[in-house]
């Protein structure tokens, strides 16, 4: 108790988390600089290419915000498993899952089928996709005691492996091949599967933008609100302790990380009916880990979640527009991106000892 | 095989002498002024009840703990370990009581870890001189509990150790692996090294020991040469009496003294008494077995049954299947064999919400653990099996309703907390058992109560709050099976009173009874199973209580004639 005052004063104030988090921000930037000098690039028309990437038209902010969407669905999947108890590291394969099942269900309609009943359908096949994948690990998990983190994160490549191979094999999903150039990719999916635009034809925000933030807002309520939020927090916290007192451990367990392959099934589902409609490879281009990162750094916050999102998912598409306009690497974006989670993740450690220190 | 123990001069030297020794983790005292001296050629037990700091003792000569103050001295000279390497090269051997082996090697394997110059003659040497000869071919995972521990004797010894600490060795053991440990003890001491035993068993002490310390509530309670302490003066001083006591480790023992002047008076006048009430009893356990991962019995046929309205207590050394059966209560654990009943509900195999459906309430041992969730508020730990009760709207939680509720449980039990949103974590010890006891207590109907340590580490204010809580359980014609390590508690709330030792429960004992607690204390140490074990065994010889020890232990150069009388024949299996 008394060694909690000993800190003196002028370094506690170093230590206060706005503080801590504009050092990350000048630290980021200025490497940010660094990088575009060393590509032999203007800072500022790196800086003018990189805004014009993120906010410069509705077409690049429709871009961040599909981006930030599939981000948060994953983040909250995460968010969810993580309440459990459980640490999900499987969201590219839920990912993939969702992606594949949406897109055998979507090519699977009639080519007339209506977008009220196309669209549903498609997202629906793929949350019960990513959800039954997600959902082999948790039983895995509380009937066998298997660490959810290896089987989750192995059956990534079980996920990747499965679309990669759905994709080249004309007996599953790639388009008839009719010549040597015909990519390995499926078939569009019909008109009626294809996600709704939301803000006009210059952009291309779709719907999946709505629907994460609902995914983001009933997640929120749920926890905060109902008792299936206390109980599945009781879990986490307690495993032992809950049994005693009678919740249903197991269930939770396995809907907490059911509801998080869920979602990034949900988010694989959208990446295919959006803009070009098929199932390729690399489709999910790696958002099953940002979102991971996205969810660590929120760290069970559902307001931090959108926020983290929000601000990934504007830095990818502006760094897309720093090499098209700029003409420096798109890599070093994501140099910059990963210094600023690890940045991020090392003043909240910093932050927190200090809590820790306290009580 | 004796060898003339070391010079004369030398033997005037203490192997091992502590000098006041104290050792405080935050406000409790583990140690309290501890001096004891082991000369060398002999073996020196220590004993005491779980608590009375033998295990600090043993942390802190092996350098794993510094003191608070006090000196320790080896062979003459100033002995300040501050890390386990120090005891290592001031050449103390420590043998724990869970092994440091890898299975999966094999024995030879296991010794070369040691990384010892000359292995193999080191090797020669201790069985040589010890009898001690071991399999190096043999894997340690197939090997039975008594033969590891006879390796890990062995590491010991292969470093020529001038002072062999020994951490109760005999809990894993059967009984003739326990002779054989006591033999190898015995014999180090005849050859001029000295021992440290670690240990709460009596029957052990008298067979091995040269001179005893006993330790309770972390100060020495008596001690000297065994040929001057028989069992039924160590009984005493380990155990203690609540008269006697100013200790303060054991002031709630004199909380619990005053209770029953309280509420033992008008309990006996309380109109449920088990008679009263038809039907079969609050808790039935038959022929319980339950096999620990290395086969040995956690739980051994034990049978227990508590009535309406009825308080029985499990004594028992730790460690002797308590926690097992709490756990099979429970139903975190299943057993291998036997059954459980609660009322007429059969629920050996039952979930937990079962167990509490059929009217179980149990006070886990560990509460922090398995009793409540310490992250989350006090409303919640109370209601959180039963949150379908507050619901608004038919979809979300009623924080309001859940807050008056335990409002009022925080009020009706007394329970100090600044609110029922404040996190379990914040509460108090006492306080967090009290929302603990008060949840399991509200069960409806409550048939029986299990509690396993209910008042360790209270004060006094909440040991009483809690004894007064059961009594009124039982008074309103629910069983309570009360599991404690704390005798004098057992004695002052229990209706009856069953040891736990090596798995089994011994028939009750009415703690009324004059000499309840000698009688209690005895089946404890496993008194009452050596004396059978000695008569159906004769070629285990008798001489152990009462035995000749050595006529001066303070001169053990000349230990030749009493050592061979209270060295045990070579049992015929070893």
């Amino acid at each position: 108790m008394t060694l909690s005052l000993a800190p003196p004063r002028p370094l506690s104030r170093l230590r206060h988390p706005s503080v801590l988090a504009a050092g990350a921000a000048l630290v980021t930037v200025g490497l940010g600089a660094a990088l575009v000098v060393a590509a032999g690039t203007d800072p500022a028309t790196a800086w003018a290419a990189l805004e014009e990437g993120m906010f410069g038209s509705p077409y690049s902010v429709g871009t961040s915000l599909n981006s930030a969407a599939v981000l948060a669905l994953i983040a909250t999947g995460f968010s969810v498993a993580h309440r459990a108890g459980l640490v999900n590291v499987g969201g590219e394969g839920q990912l993939c899952a969702g992606g594949l099942a949406a897109a055998a269900t979507g090519l699977a309609l009639p080519p007339q089928v209506p977008t009220a009943l196309g669209v549903p359908l498609t997202l629906v096949a793929g949350f019960l996709a990513g959800g039954l994948w997600a959902w082999l690990a948790a039983v895995l998990r509380t009937r066998r005691g298997t660490s959810e983190v290896i089987t989750t994160l192995l059956l990534n490549f079980v996920g990747v492996g499965a679309v990669s191979v759905a994709v080249h094999e004309e007996g599953l999903l790639r388009q008839p091949v009719t010549s040597s150039e015909t990519l390995p990719q499926s078939e569009a999916l019909p008109a009626g599967a294809h996600l709704p635009l939301i803000a006009g034809a210059e952009s291309p925000a779709t719907v999946i933008v709505a629907v994460a933030a609902v995914a983001v807002v009933v997640t929120a309520v749920v926890l905060r609100f109902t008792g299936t939020g206390l109980r599945l927090t009781a879990v986490g916290h307690s495993p032992s302790a809950s049994a005693r007192l009678g919740l249903p451990v197991a269930r939770l367990q396995e809907g907490g990380l059911g509801v998080a392959g869920g979602l990034a099934g949900l988010a694989g589902a959208c990446l295919v009916a959006t803009a070009p409609y098929v199932l390729a490879e690399h489709f999910s281009s790696g958002y099953g880990f940002t979102g991971l990162v996205v969810g660590l750094l929120a760290r069970g916050s559902l307001i931090a979640v959108a926020a983290v999102s929000l601000l990934l998912g504007f830095l990818t598409s502006g760094g897309i527009n720093l090499q098209l306009a700029a003409g420096v690497p798109a890599s070093s974006v994501q140099i910059v991106q990963s210094v600023l989670v690890l940045l991020i993740a090392a003043t909240m450690l910093w932050s927190n000892r200090r809590t820790g220190a306290a009580t | 095989m004796r060898a003339r123990p070391a010079s004369p001069a030398a033997a005037r030297v203490p192997a091992l002498e502590i000098r006041r020794l104290t050792k405080s983790f935050g406000a409790v005292r583990a140690l309290d002024d501890v001096s004891l001296v082991v000369e060398s050629g002999t073996v020196h037990c220590v004993l005491g009840e779980n608590g009375a700091g033998k295990s600090t003792l043993c942390h802190l000569i092996g350098g794993s703990l510094a003191p608070d103050t006090g000196t320790l001295r080896l062979y003459g000279k100033p002995y300040a370990p501050r890390r386990p390497a120090d005891a290592l090269a001031a050449e103390i051997a420590m043998v724990h009581q869970h092994f440091s082996l890898v299975p999966t090697l094999t024995v030879g394997e296991n010794l070369r870890l040691l990384r010892l110059p000359d292995l193999a003659r080191r090797v020669d040497r201790v069985a040589d001189e010890y009898g001690l000869t071991l399999d190096l071919g043999a894997r340690v995972a197939d090997l039975p509990v008594g033969v590891r521990q006879r390796v890990e004797i062995v590491k010991a010894l292969l470093r020529e150790p001038r002072l062999l600490l020994l951490d109760e060795p005999t809990g894993v053991l059967d009984p003739v692996g326990t002779e054989a440990l006591l033999k190898t003890c015995r014999r180090i001491a005849d050859r001029g090294g000295a021992v440290v035993l670690i240990t709460h068993k009596l029957g052990e002490v008298a067979r091995t020991g040269d001179t005893a310390t006993v330790l309770r509530g972390g100060r020495v309670a008596g001690g000297g040469p065994l040929a001057e302490l028989p069992a039924e003066r160590l009984v005493p001083l380990m155990i203690g009496r609540s008269a006697d006591s100013l200790d303060p480790a054991l002031s709630g023992t004199i909380g619990l003294t005053e209770l029953t002047e309280l509420t033992g008076s008008s309990m006996s006048k309380t109109p449920q008494a088990p008679a009263d009430r038809p039907g079969p009893s609050a808790l039935r356990v038959h022929a319980l077995t339950v096999r620990g991962t290395d086969g040995t019995h956690a739980l051994d046929g034990a049978s227990l049954e508590v009535g309406h309205g009825e308080i029985v207590g499990v004594a028992g050394v730790e460690g002797n299947g308590q926690s097992e059966l709490l756990a099979v209560l429970g139903g975190s654990r299943a057993p291998d064999e036997g059954t459980v009943a609660v009322g007429d509900t059969d629920i050996t195999r039952a979930t937990p919400r079962q167990r509490t459906d059929a009217g179980l309430g149990v006070v886990p041992e560990d509460r922090h653990h398995d009793g409540c969730v310490p992250a989350l508020s006090v409303a919640a730990n109370l209601f959180l099996g039963r949150l379908g009760q507050f619901r608004r709207a038919g979809l979300f939680l009623d924080r309001r309703a859940m807050r008056r509720a335990a409002d009022t449980v925080l009020t009706a039990h007394d329970i100090r907390a600044e609110g029922p949103d404040t996190p379990m974590s914040a509460l108090s010890g006492g306080n967090q058992q009290k929302v603990v006891l008060a949840r399991e207590l509200a069960l409806d109907p409550l048939v029986c109560l299990a509690a396993a340590q209910p008042t360790r580490g209270l004060d006094v204010g909440a040991v009483h709050a809690v004894h007064s809580r059961m009594r009124e359980a039982a008074a309103r014609g629910a069983g309570v099976l009360v599991v404690s390590s704390e005798l004098d508690e057992l004695l002052a709330l229990c209706d009856r009173v069953v040891v736990a030792y090596r798995g089994r429960l011994s028939a009750p004992v009415d703690p009324h009874e004059p000499a309840a607690r000698e009688r209690i204390g005895r089946l404890m140490l496993g008194a009452a199973a050596e004396d059978s074990a000695r008569a159906s065994a004769p070629t285990v010889a008798a001489p152990t209580l009462t035995a000749p020890a050595p006529a001066d232990p303070a001169t053990p150069a000349d230990p030749a004639p009493p050592t061979e009388a209270i060295t045990p024949p070579t049992p015929p299996t070893a």
